[in-house]
């Protein structure tokens, strides 16, 4: 038990940290909860570094400790901190600030939860909590928008959530346990595998944001605050990946689950792309354009068990989405929603301009950027797993990528008729702003600190 | 190691300078690619005296990144930024009334430090990272003058075919990652046999996409719509020699088959491009096909297993060629256009430029002394001794005689005509950053005797290939200069003209029918969704018959609205951005029609959305229990 604890600490100090948090947002502090938050996130980064070589199981098999659920945290726990910044900058001194906050370190429990479970509950666990506090950010403001947002969006958990439940009985009918180390046993056993596999994939694929379960993303992005559509697009997203790949590097490959998973990543990448081409509202466009990129995870997905490369890959571009994903979010923040707002955007503000160019060229996969290496990685597995056809698609669609993200960069480098206001930029956003544009410039060139 | 480091830096940091600070362009242009040279001087000296210098990154796990020095590098990259610096001096005259300055130059100077990236790179990784680079580059460079007629089209169409070649690029080095087990480029020149050959084919394939080998070869022509010293630049001496060099720095590796294939490839378009050069009515299209064909003899030479002839012949082209560019542009200020007819005796008002250009034109022709009569017996004589003799020397000859015939025509085109008044403006940029490579083009040759020295390579014996060359590059000339193509080429002029176009050519041939491909694509999608509401409807919501209705009233509302917002959108664009959407959208053409349906899927309708994600439901069942009854 306590040697099981101990392998816990992170965990157990966020979960720490949302009782605090909560006891602030009593006492009307928000700043105070937003320091515990910021601290909290911290230190419990800080103590997953020394179990980043463990690779072991707690409580009997049902939490992993392992390469996946610790660089899970190395890259959720800080992404966390920095959309908290970006929320603060976004709501300071509004009613119900402090509330934001909880929610964020709450979901992001929830997302540890899917990175890293061993088992069938968790993982059900795992998506309850990421969706029950997802809902509520999204309705936030209040608005008709935003309630329109939050209920299609829980309507979409509902009903994909109970399906997945229903599903995952035939598993554990099947095999006998709810551990997904003992999936081996549904080896022969090809229809209760196919009826686990499809509850998985919609469960797992609604919060990712998958082809065809995508249809409520832009609007909960559109509906919910800048920062808190960022969060969701990245955090709940890169969370629903590694539990994709906690479950499906468990079961056999004979049950036919790769070949699925990568007809999805063909049609999301292709879908994601085309919706994106034509949208004129930026938040929706990164929408499409997050979906587009949850199938350029699933060639990694793909590639488990039978290339070196998936999990690398996968944890590689993970850190880079969060940090491509989260400062084209904070660069929309400070020049507006609309496709219009960003012409000229980039002579008003020159070095916020080349911050997101950056962020859209590393999102293209242009070198050396960090979003290239992460592609790489993702092709490399994916031929490796002998899925040539999918990365070719891949490939191909990085033509359409760059239809889709030059029409942010082009005319923020156009002339605009009149002056345009320089508001203020908040201190919070700009610490995200420089964070975010650094990792996603130079990691790329210093990849070589992620596990090979 | 520094100034290893700066090759790159130099230009890359001033490229975004000169992108961020929008202010004295030419500036902070000259002086980095002066440093660039500098530095790239230190490299050479230093691979001379035998420091093996290396730059190791991170990178990626397990696959570091790395520059290496060796004598091939260090000679390559000096011959970039010696060609990058004479250019940009040109382009500061050239470019002078241009408001986009800091633009151009800005994004000129990170295609050349990714050109550099590519040329020192010591790993798989970084050649993937500059050659997508340099594409990507150079589509902006091209597209630069977006304003105008055609330049978004051209742009797209280099982009659009050097893409499609890059996935031979991509398969070729995950080939021989995977099978090498290391991203380090020297150690995977170790495999041999199926999978060298693979390799060998599928990096063939990147190569002929950049450098613009038959049947790719058209995007080349069109990309002369960009400004002249991107032309000199990326279109004659580097984006165009990456696959000439990516061919010869894997070329200890090819055997047999691959080599066969690339002699081929590159004899048959030594061949074609130069007919297309010589039927061509515009004086930057016909050098820019006569680029085709000179890589073309460069991959002769690699498939006849002799790879230093074809380096040797890389750098004196590029000498010679960026001069002939940069004299054609000369041309194209006076007269405002390069169509032949237009430039028809501008060579008269300028006669030191046409002496640049002359002496260029001989060089490329193969008369001795100037450096191309060096590198072309070279390749000649290669292709006498190599294996597949019978048919690439043939080949090699005839590209010869068609180098001189279209060099003698591009000649006679300028001498014969009116002179016209000129005006000097920007000359003196334009004269000095021609005057030294116009020396290049006509003394390189002497360097080429030390330079085998330090790549230890030896070149087959010249004896007969000399004579041969000369003979066949002096009736080149003489053809060309006498015989009007039209009586040279007869029935096959305008064939060529269309660029030996073969049933409507690339576009007939992929273009046409992948587009009705999609269309069929989007007429059966359309009906899968009116089946598949249909059938929701029959389903599950007769009941809600009467809320249908009004929420199909909804809908109709809704699109209709969207509809005039689209057309306010297109009313309301100004000509500016329509170039600049004509760019963007050209690059995926007909795709934005089916974007725009997709988005009729995605309604904002919750029960309509929750049956398609049911259908979707279905279809992923379906697709497995079918699975396992095929396999």
């Amino acid at each position: 038990m306590a040697r099981d604890l101990s392998f816990l600490f992170p965990e157990l100090l966020l979960a720490s940290t949302v009782v605090l948090m909560l006891v602030a947002e009593m006492l009307r502090a928000p700043r105070l909860a937003l320091a515990f938050g910021l601290i909290g996130l911290g230190l419990s980064t800080a103590l997953t570094l020394p179990l980043l070589e463990a690779d072991t199981s707690v409580f009997g098999g049902t939490y992993r400790v392992d390469l996946l659920s610790g660089w899970a945290k190395l890259i959720l726990l800080p992404g966390t901190a920095l959309a908290l910044l970006m929320t603060r900058a976004e709501i300071a001194g509004k009613d119900r600030e402090g509330s934001v906050y909880v929610l964020l370190c709450l979901v992001t429990l929830g997302a540890l939860m899917l990175a890293g479970g061993g088992d069938m509950m968790l993982l059900v666990l795992g998506v309850v909590l990421t969706g029950l506090g997802s809902f509520a950010m999204v309705a936030w403001p209040r608005d008709d928008a935003a309630t329109e947002a939050a209920m299609k969006y829980l309507v979409f958990g509902a009903v994909t959530g109970s399906v997945m439940i229903y599903g995952l009985t035939f598993w554990f009918g099947g095999a006998g346990s709810t551990l997904f180390s003992e999936l081996g046993a549904l080896q022969d056993k090809p229809l209760i595998a196919l009826a686990g596999l499809v509850a998985v994939l919609i469960g797992l694929g609604y919060k990712a944001a998958l082809v065809p379960f995508q249809f409520w993303a832009p609007d909960a992005y559109d509906g919910a605050p800048v920062s808190v559509a960022a969060f969701l697009s990245v955090i709940t997203k890169v969370a629903a990946i590694f539990a994709f790949a906690q479950v499906l590097r468990d079961l056999p490959v004979a049950t036919g689950w790769p070949v699925v998973v990568a007809l999805i990543a063909a049609v999301t990448m292709t879908f994601g792309y085309l919706a994106a081409l034509v949208q004129s509202n930026v938040v929706r466009l990164l929408a499409y354009s997050s979906v587009a990129q949850a199938g350029y995870f699933m060639l990694g997905i793909v590639a488990l068990g039978t290339s070196p490369l998936a999990l690398p890959s996968v944890i590689v571009f993970g850190a880079a989405y969060v940090a491509m994903n989260l400062g084209a979010f904070a660069v929309i923040m400070v020049a507006g929603r609309d496709l219009d707002d960003f012409k000229g955007f980039g002579r008003a503000r020159p070095v916020i301009g080349v911050a997101m160019v950056v962020f859209l060229l590393s999102l293209t996969g242009i070198p050396p950027l960090f979003g290239f290496v992460g592609k790489v990685l993702l092709f490399g597995a994916a031929i490796e797993a002998g899925y040539l056809w999918l990365a070719v698609i891949g490939i191909l669609n990085s033509v359409l990528a760059l239809a889709v993200y030059l029409r942010i960069v082009v005319p923020m480098y156009q002339a605009r008729e009149g002056e345009a206001v320089r508001a203020e930029v908040a201190l919070p956003l700009l610490v995200v702003l420089g964070a975010t544009a650094l990792v996603t410039a130079l990691m790329g060139l210093f990849a070589g600190v992620f596990p090979g | 190691m520094t100034m290893l480091a700066l090759t790159l830096l130099a230009p890359l940091l001033a490229g975004l300078a000169a992108l961020a600070l929008r202010r004295a362009p030419e500036a902070i242009a000259l002086a980095s690619v002066g440093l660039g040279f500098l530095a790239a001087m230190a490299v050479l000296a230093g691979a001379i005296a035998g420091d093996a210098v290396e730059l190791v990154l991170p990178g990626l796990p397990q696959m570091p990144l790395r520059l290496v020095v060796t004598p091939l590098t260090a000679v390559i990259s000096t011959m970039v930024a010696t060609v990058a610096a004479c250019v940009v001096v040109y382009a500061v005259g050239y470019m002078r009334s241009d408001p986009e300055r800091p633009r151009f130059f800005g994004i000129l100077l990170l295609f050349v430090a990714a050109m550099q990236a590519l040329v020192l790179a010591g790993d798989w990784i970084t050649v993937l990272a500059a050659w997508e680079l340099i594409g990507f580059s150079s589509y902006l460079l091209i597209g630069f003058w977006h304003g105008r007629d055609g330049v978004p089209g051209a742009a797209t169409r280099a982009f659009l075919y050097t893409r499609s070649a890059d996935l031979g690029l991509y398969l070729g080095i995950f080939v021989l990652i995977g099978w090498a087990g290391s991203s380090e480029i020297s150690a995977t020149l170790a495999i041999t046999g199926t999978p060298a050959l693979v390799a060998g084919v599928l990096l063939l394939i990147g190569a002929m996409g950049k450098s613009a080998q038959v049947p790719l070869q058209d995007w080349l022509q069109r990309a002369m719509a960009g400004p002249t010293p991107v032309s000199a630049l990326l279109h004659s001496a580097t984006l165009v020699a990456a696959g000439a060099i990516l061919l010869i720095r894997v070329a200890p590796m090819l055997s047999g088959g691959a080599l066969l294939a690339i002699g081929l490839v590159g004899g048959i378009t030594a061949v074609v491009a130069g007919l297309i050069a010589l039927a061509e009515r515009d004086l930057k299209r016909l050098l820019a096909a006569s680029t085709s064909s000179q890589y073309g003899l460069m991959l002769l030479a690699i498939g006849a297993g002799v790879p230093v002839a074809a380096l040797l012949h890389l750098i004196a082209h590029a000498a010679i060629k960026s001069t002939l560019f940069l004299g054609a542009g000369v041309f194209q200020h006076d007269r405002d256009s390069t169509d032949m007819e237009a430039v028809a005796g501008a060579g008269r008002s300028r006669p030191l430029i046409l002496t640049g250009f002359g002496l260029a034109a001989l060089a490329l022709a193969g008369i001795p002394p100037l450096a191309g009569f060096f590198s072309k017996d070279a390749i000649l004589a290669a292709a006498l001794a190599a294996p597949g003799a019978a048919w690439l020397a043939p080949l090699a000859l005839a590209g010869t005689v068609l180098t001189g015939a279209y060099m003698a025509r591009a000649l006679r085109v300028l001498w014969w005509g009116e002179a016209q008044p000129v005006s000097g403006r920007g000359m003196g940029w334009m004269s000095a950053g021609m005057a030294v490579l116009t020396a290049l083009a006509a003394g390189l040759g002497f360097a080429f005797v030390p330079l085998e020295h330090l790549l230890g390579a030896e070149l087959p014996p010249e004896g007969t290939a000399m004579i041969l060359g000369l003979v066949a590059a002096l009736s080149g000339l003489v053809l060309g200069w006498f015989v009007t193509p039209a009586r040279l080429m007869g029935p096959v002029l305008p064939w060529a003209q269309r660029g030996f176009a073969v049933a409507g050519g690339m576009d007939g041939l992929v273009l046409r029918p992948t587009l009705a491909i999609a269309a069929a694509c989007e007429r059966f999608e359309r009906h899968l969704l009116a089946a598949q509401l249909g059938l929701v409807r029959v389903l599950g919501l007769g009941t809600a018959s009467r809320t249908e209705a009004a929420d199909n009233r909804l809908y109709a509302a809704t699109l209709d609205l969207g509809r005039l917002n689209l057309r306010l959108g297109d009313s309301a664009e100004t000509t500016d951005t329509k170039g600049i959407d004509g760019l963007i959208f050209g690059l995926v053409d007909r795709t934005i029609a089916a974007g725009r349906r997709l988005r009729l899927l995605q309604s904002g309708l919750i029960h309509r959305e929750l049956a398609l994600t049911v259908m979707g439901i279905a279809v992923i069942a379906a697709v497995l229990l079918i699975l396992p009854i095929s396999s």
